[in-house]
């Protein structure tokens, strides 16, 4: 049942937000994103749980929703990041920015929930809209330019994804004669070595476009940049994730023999994709292209995790979803409070904003630090995992990674560094008010937390990690 | 926990208060504040270590388990602390030597108007170094290792509107983070083969094994975070730079514990270098390399920091040279005793630069011994002491380390540590002599000097006490640390052994020759400060050898090259991308009307349906 109101709090929110208008949008937006966290204490109090009830019968469809170790945090941070943006949030017209904040976070709860694939492929979809608009009306002079490179990239994937999922759920059907798009049932589908290689693309295409995953990043850097910054702390936070999450909770299970086949492949690409963002990193002039590459670097180290197919490398890539999402996200916020401030994006125009402000240095200073992967922030915690697992596949991979550890120290100290420290030129700035001490300092707080005790997460995500990998297991995968 | 943990977090509790609440706190409090929580730390801490050594000599070890760090599914590991008499002389030194160092900062912080944020910096240093030392496994040793780094950097960027400063705790940082990921992928490594990451765990499944490459190798890769947080060379750069911060931090961090963390990994992984006999050599040797080619740059030197700073660069490596070879105890014994001398040398030049309204240049000194004598009798106490002059503290451990050295069959890392101890004399009798006698240099600066108010010359007498006789507590020592070596194989000669006679005779009398040399160039031939560096030489030397150039060369360029590369692919990729977009939005503009119409009904149309559903199931259900 709390698996409902978690999708009909937003949903029923986003409306609400429409109907207060202008003056009221964000007091409602806030207040239902709260009890939203507040519907998410609950589940977590409960634990793992499922909803199936019949949908389309006549196509085996099922309205067959759950929450589980690998699901569960990131409903969460869902629910955190989308409150965090709703209070980082001051946009030109409140009324439809709110709404469409909210469905958005209606639809990245239904991606996460879903467990048949049909219901899984509706609710990625409806995450499109609201990022369409949200970017269309939103940023600046090029909306609607990198509103339509997104739109266009993310709906060729997902209607390759589209064909995948009828072809699985086909294939399954003829030896079985049940027509069926749970995600669970799908795990043994007959597919003959002509096919499977593109089903298999259909779905990669589709989740590595959304995380995104080098070379399909095309759409990545103008949205991450353009973007107002609390939409794109829910980009890079949130709806990247739905692409890793794509791989563990669908490819992990349906394709584990091509997974396998392609696997030094795979890692290839993820660890190019690992070194390029941190270079792109390194290289930026803009704060906010910065963090863009960095995320694109992070999500490289997040595939190679998935790739590794070890143990240590699946419970990584999960922990580091959650954990990145908080960090880049709150990096996004802590990004966009400068960029108010100081009405630029260009590194060399700052300088020295301590200064003036240091309650917002401690801030950036300390989502930098997560986001360089510091030791006993959580991104380390992901990170060392994520090596773990590599040193046991292949070393090569896992001293790659730790090289881009150095490269992401330079480009997150450089990116403090030239904002935060020498001499300010520019006009005097404010600092952080209370309110925005008070919302960023309880996610710093937060992320603390999950540093000094990633348990929390590890040991509840271990049942459904157990289960992916045992069919890794016994599938004959190099489960470590 | 046993008292463990307060003696960690007390100094967390410090830095958290003053950060938050330095707005608020009358100006004097933060000093205050931090000083006293550290003196409380140092008082549990002693109570510790006695706790310690009554327990019986073959189970002299404090360990337990907080609470779980990772668990459930992949590696398992936990918050662990682990208190032996190693850790536990860390834990004297660190709390003992870091409250005198807080004490001496309420003096020489007290014009600064940051020096709330200074105080809470220090504090977390503490809390991080302590962490550090007191882990029982090196999960968490490496979480200590990289929270010092960072307290490092914010301090060596203290004063963050100097570009030299910001550019310093950059250096400082991102060849650290080199290191951090030595020991990440060491400990990785030694995961997938035993499943456990702390040390008795590790230890004693070492105890059965023989040398083997892998070995070797996850040796090398621990070494390597030794290596970079204890300025080895080739990653000895940023520890020059690192005098960008105030000098207290130079004392306590660049000086007498920060750095020596390498010492103390290399000691307590004592088990692991006897199965990995070519690194350990490894060890004695950049140990014994770093100790010469840092003494040839300090002789150069024209700034009274820099002349400090390459000298603690040498002084580890003199520690390395002894747990390389096996001399464990010696090795450790000279860190107790450098902690003593350099804090104390780096606290005096810190009053000489206080005095001197911030004046770090040789070339604006001399003669200060009239106005500074509490001052400048320390620094002598120093001088002597590390320059290894009997009795005075130094010579005691460094001849433990040399004489081990020839002992076990070293003899040219022996020579190279004796004619460093000879450069060390001549280098450190030069300072003394330019700072503190002959003719003052700047006659302005000199007349408005002054001694230092008591609130650092106590600090810096303690100090000096320390250094003179610290090296009586040899024997004490050997005693206290026996107990560590005798657990696991790998340490039969780690007890203080001394050479043979004319071994000291050798090293002794270098620094005698040492000493007249330096005393006839600087008092009697009144030589300019930079007379030996401006040509030649000295200028390389001057210059530490362009080391930096080299880095620039071998690692930066490239750098940029792949960067550079990797600029031109993503113009590329996103070129494509704009092109299928062109080609796309061109074709589109025919379907224009369907288009726009299209996206809106999308998403109604989607919006009514799923909420039909929900509405459904929320009335059923």
């Amino acid at each position: 049942m709390v698996l409902v109101w978690l999708l009909a709090i937003p949903l029923v929110g986003s409306i609400l937000a429409l109907a207060s208008g202008d003056r009221g949008a964000k007091f409602v937006a806030v207040g239902l994103s709260l009890v939203e966290i507040v519907a998410f204490i609950v589940l977590l109090a409960h634990g793992p749980v499922t909803l199936n009830a019949p949908w389309i019968p006549d196509w085996g469809v099922r309205f067959h929703l759950g929450a589980d170790g690998l699901s569960m945090f990131l409903i969460g941070l869902t629910t955190v990041m989308t409150t965090m943006a709703l209070f980082a949030s001051s946009p030109a017209y409140p009324k439809s920015y709110f709404f469409w904040i909210l469905f958005l976070e209606f639809g990245m709860v239904g991606v996460f929930e879903s467990l048949d694939l049909m219901l899984f492929y509706v609710f990625w979809e409806v995450i499109l809209i609201p990022i369409f608009f949200l970017l269309t009306g939103y940023t600046g002079s090029h909306g609607r330019a990198t509103a339509m490179k997104w739109l266009i990239m993310n709906l060729v994937g997902s209607l390759f994804m589209l064909i995948g999922i009828i072809a699985v759920a086909v294939l399954h059907a003829q030896p079985f004669g049940t027509l069926t798009f749970e995600i669970n049932q799908l795990t043994h589908v007959p597919m003959s070595a002509a096919v499977a290689p593109w089903i298999f693309a259909s779905f990669f295409l589709a989740f590595a476009i959304k995380a995104p995953l080098w070379p399909f990043h095309g759409w990545m850097p103008d949205s991450y940049s353009e973007a107002p910054a609390p939409v794109t702390a829910l980009l890079s936070g949130v709806m990247s994730k739905a692409g890793i999450y794509g791989f563990l909770r669908i490819m992990l299970p349906i394709f584990m023999p091509q997974m396998r086949h392609y696997q030094t492949g795979l890692l290839i690409l993820a660890a190019i994709g690992l070194v390029y963002g941190a270079f792109m990193a390194l290289r930026q002039k803009d704060m906010k292209m910065a963090a863009a590459y960095a995320s694109l670097s992070h999500m490289g180290m997040m595939a190679l995790g998935v790739f590794s197919l070890t143990e240590a490398g699946i419970l990584g890539a999960t922990f580091l979803m959650v954990a990145h999402g908080l960090i880049i996200g709150g990096l996004f916020v802590v990004l966009g409070f400068t960029e108010e401030r100081t009405k630029t994006r260009d590194i060399a125009a700052m300088g020295g904003l301590n200064d003036d402000a240091p309650r917002l240095a401690v801030y950036f200073l300390f989502f930098a630090l997560a986001a360089l992967g510091l030791p006993g922030l959580p991104g380390f915690t992901g990170e060392y995992l994520i090596i773990q697992g590599l040193v046991a596949h292949d070393m090569v991979f896992a001293v790659i990674a730790g090289v881009v550890l150095v490269v992401a120290a330079w480009y997150m100290i450089r990116l403090f560094q030239g904002v935060m420290q020498s001499v300010r030129q520019g006009p005097k700035i404010f600092d952080l008010s209370a309110a925005q001490v008070g919302y960023i300092g309880t996610l710093a707080l937060l992320v603390v937390l999950l540093g000094v005790w990633p348990a929390g997460i590890t040991s509840h995500a271990a049942p459904t990690l157990y289960h992916a990998v045992h069919l890794l297991a016994t599938k004959g995968g190099a489960a470590s | 926990m046993q008292g463990v943990a307060e003696i960690v977090l007390l100094p967390l509790f410090g830095a958290i208060t003053i950060g938050m609440f330095k707005g608020i706190m009358p100006k004097k409090l933060p000093g205050v504040w931090a000083s006293l929580l550290v003196g409380i730390s140092f008082l549990i801490s002693i109570a510790q270590v006695l706790k310690l050594s009554r327990l019986p000599v073959h189970h002299r070890f404090l360990t337990g388990t907080a609470f779980a760090w990772i668990t459930g599914f992949g590696p398992a590991i936990h918050w662990r602390y682990y208190l032996d008499p190693l850790s536990g002389l860390w834990l004297l030194v660190i709390t003992g030597v870091g409250m005198l160092i807080h004490i001496y900062s309420i003096g020489y912080m007290h014009d600064d108007a940051q020096k709330a944020r200074y105080f809470s910096y220090l504090n977390f240093f503490v809390f991080s170094m302590l962490l550090l030392v007191l882990a029982g496994n090196l999960l968490v040793l490496l979480i200590g290792w990289a929270l010092v780094g960072l307290a490092s950097y914010l301090l060596i960027g203290f004063w963050y509107q100097r570009p030299s400063a910001v550019r310093a705790a950059k250096k400082a940082f991102v060849m650290n983070t080199v290191g951090d990921v030595g020991i990440l992928l060491g400990l990785a490594l030694l995961y997938i083969h035993y499943h456990t990451v702390s040390y008795p765990g590790l230890f004693q499944i070492f105890d059965h094994q023989s040398p083997t490459a892998f070995f070797e190798w996850t040796a090398f890769l621990l070494y390597l975070g030794a290596m970079a947080k204890s300025a080895q060379f080739p990653l000895h750069m940023w520890l020059a730079d690192a005098m960008e911060g105030p000098t207290p931090v130079s004392a306590l961090i660049h000086a007498a514990t920060m750095v020596t963390a390498g010492v103390y990994l290399m000691a307590r992984l004592y088990p692991l270098l006897r199965i990995a006999p070519d690194i350990a050599y490894l060890v004695a040797a950049i140990g014994a390399f770093t100790a010469i080619f840092a003494a040839s740059i300090a002789i150069f030197q024209r700034d009274i920091k820099k002349v400090l700073a390459y000298s603690t660069l040498s002084q580890l490596g003199y520690m390395f040279l002894g747990v390389g070879v096996g001399a464990y105890t010696a090795g450790v014994f000279h860190f107790m005793t450098h902690a003593f001398f350099k804090a104390l040398l780096f606290l005096a030049a810190g009053s000489v630069i206080h005095a001197l309204a911030g004046e770090q240049d040789l070339n604006h000194m001399g003669g200060l011994w009239r106005k500074m004598p509490w001052t400048t009798w320390s620094f002598l106490a120093g001088t002597l002491a590390i320059s290894g002059i009997p009795p005075f503290s130094g010579y005691f451990s460094k001849e433990a380390i040399l004489g081990e050295a020839f002992n076990l069959g070293h003899p040219f890392l022996w020579a190279v540590g004796a004619i460093t101890a000879g450069l060390t004399t001549f280098y450190m009798f030069r300072l003394f002599f330019l700072a503190f006698f002959g003719r003052p240099r700047n006659q302005k600066l000199y007349d408005h000097a002054h001694e230092a108010p008591w609130v650092m010359t106590v600090p810096v007498v303690i100090l000096a006490v320390l250094a003179t006789f610290g090296g009586f507590l040899k024997g004490w020592l050997n005693q206290w640390l026996a107990p560590v070596f005798a657990l696991y194989a790998g340490a039969s000669h780690a007890g203080l052994e001394s050479g043979p006679l004319w071994t000291t005779g050798v090293t002794v009398g270098l620094a005698v020759i040492a000493f007249i040399v330096a005393y006839m160039l600087y008092i009697r031939k009144q030589t300019p400060v930079n007379a030996a560096s401006e040509h030649g030489i000295g200028q390389w030397a001057y210059h530490a050898w362009y080391m930096d150039a080299v880095w620039t060369a071998v690692a930066v360029v490239p750098f940029k090259k792949i960067g550079n590369a990797v600029m031109q692919a993503e113009t590329g990729i996103l070129a494509t991308v704009k092109g299928i977009g062109t080609v796309v939005w061109d074709w589109s503009q025919d379907l224009r009307p369907l288009q726009t119409g299209y996206v809106r009904r999308y998403a109604l149309s989607m919006m009514v349906g799923v909420g039909a559903i929900l509405v459904y199931y929320l009335i059923r259900v």
